[in-house]
């Protein structure tokens, strides 16, 4: 028989190796999800250079791809592991976040720049946020995206910025979807 | 008096037994996500999944995935009820009541 102190150590590991189920249940769905974001945001910064009188169509219509490619998403983990991580209160907060900025951007009266700096960074802090309760990757992968959104912001000129955020952007989130499947 | 499992006791059982636990009932995890989520190596951990078969807690599923073959291991219904009084064992002997 154990004693208490070996007891407590055993439930210590048990609850450990749970939190890291959950944590890896969560990383292999979010990866996925980064990687969807990573290629949308790239080719609507890359159509957004091409066709810059277009940036708003574009850029709701990536927002519109990315809800549907959530679900599909969603659907699809749910298929194969049984375990629901996306319902409707997710989308719900998403929404929320996303009427947040337009009303900022809105009484912030932002210029086209300011909003293509905004939006990642924006973005970003939630990331950072999910990072200090789910784990490590969401906190690393925000803070470079913004760091290297405001290296962009105040150094590269002109409409070459939005190929700056195609790049750090999209392939930050790219980069962080395949190295958070690793995880 | 309820009584430690022997076979579940021993902590990188414990660990493939909780990670198993917490998913539901039928779902299993494959060996190369187990052998990352308990940092045990190849070796090790085929033969403590091989202990735990062999006492009926666990099933072993092998299967090609394209060419390449995938072993899954699932918490049978018999392991997760001898996990689950393992662990109220435990706080029993936390609580004071054992031990």
């Amino acid at each position: 028989m154990i004693d208490s102190k070996q007891a407590s150590e055993a439930l210590t590991d048990i609850e450990d190796t749970v939190r890291r189920v959950r944590q890896s249940q969560i990383y292999q769905v979010s990866s996925l999800a980064l990687l969807m974001w990573g290629v949308l945001a790239c080719a609507a910064n890359i159509a957004g250079w091409f066709w810059p009188r277009y940036g708003l169509y574009i850029w709701l219509g990536a927002y519109a791809v990315s809800a549907v490619g959530l679900v599909a998403l969603s659907a699809y983990h749910r298929s194969k592991s049984r375990i629901r991580v996306f319902d409707g209160r997710y989308f719900l907060t998403f929404a929320l976040i996303a009427a947040f900025g337009i009303f900022v951007c809105y009484f912030g009266q932002f210029t086209a720049r300011q909003q293509t700096a905004f939006w990642p960074i924006y973005i970003m802090l939630f990331y950072m946020m999910a990072g200090v309760w789910f784990g490590y990757a969401f906190l690393i992968i925000g803070a470079t995206i913004v760091a290297l959104t405001l290296i962009g912001y105040f150094y590269i000129p002109g409409i070459s910025l939005l190929l700056w955020m195609a790049a750090v952007n999209g392939g930050g989130l790219t980069l962080g979807g395949l190295w958070m499947r690793r995880n | 008096m309820a009584e430690l499992d022997d076979i579940i006791h021993q902590p990188l059982r414990l660990k493939i037994m909780a990670a198993l636990n917490a998913l539901p009932a039928e779902v299993g995890l494959e060996f190369v996500r187990l052998k990352k989520l308990t940092g045990a190596t190849d070796g090790n951990l085929g033969a403590h999944i091989e202990t735990l078969a062999k006492a009926g807690y666990v099933s072993v599923d092998k299967a090609f995935v394209g060419k390449k073959p995938q072993t899954t291991v699932t918490a049978t219904a018999v392991g997760r009820g001898a996990f689950a009084r393992h662990v109220a064992t435990l706080q029993e002997i936390i609580a004071g009541r054992q031990g």
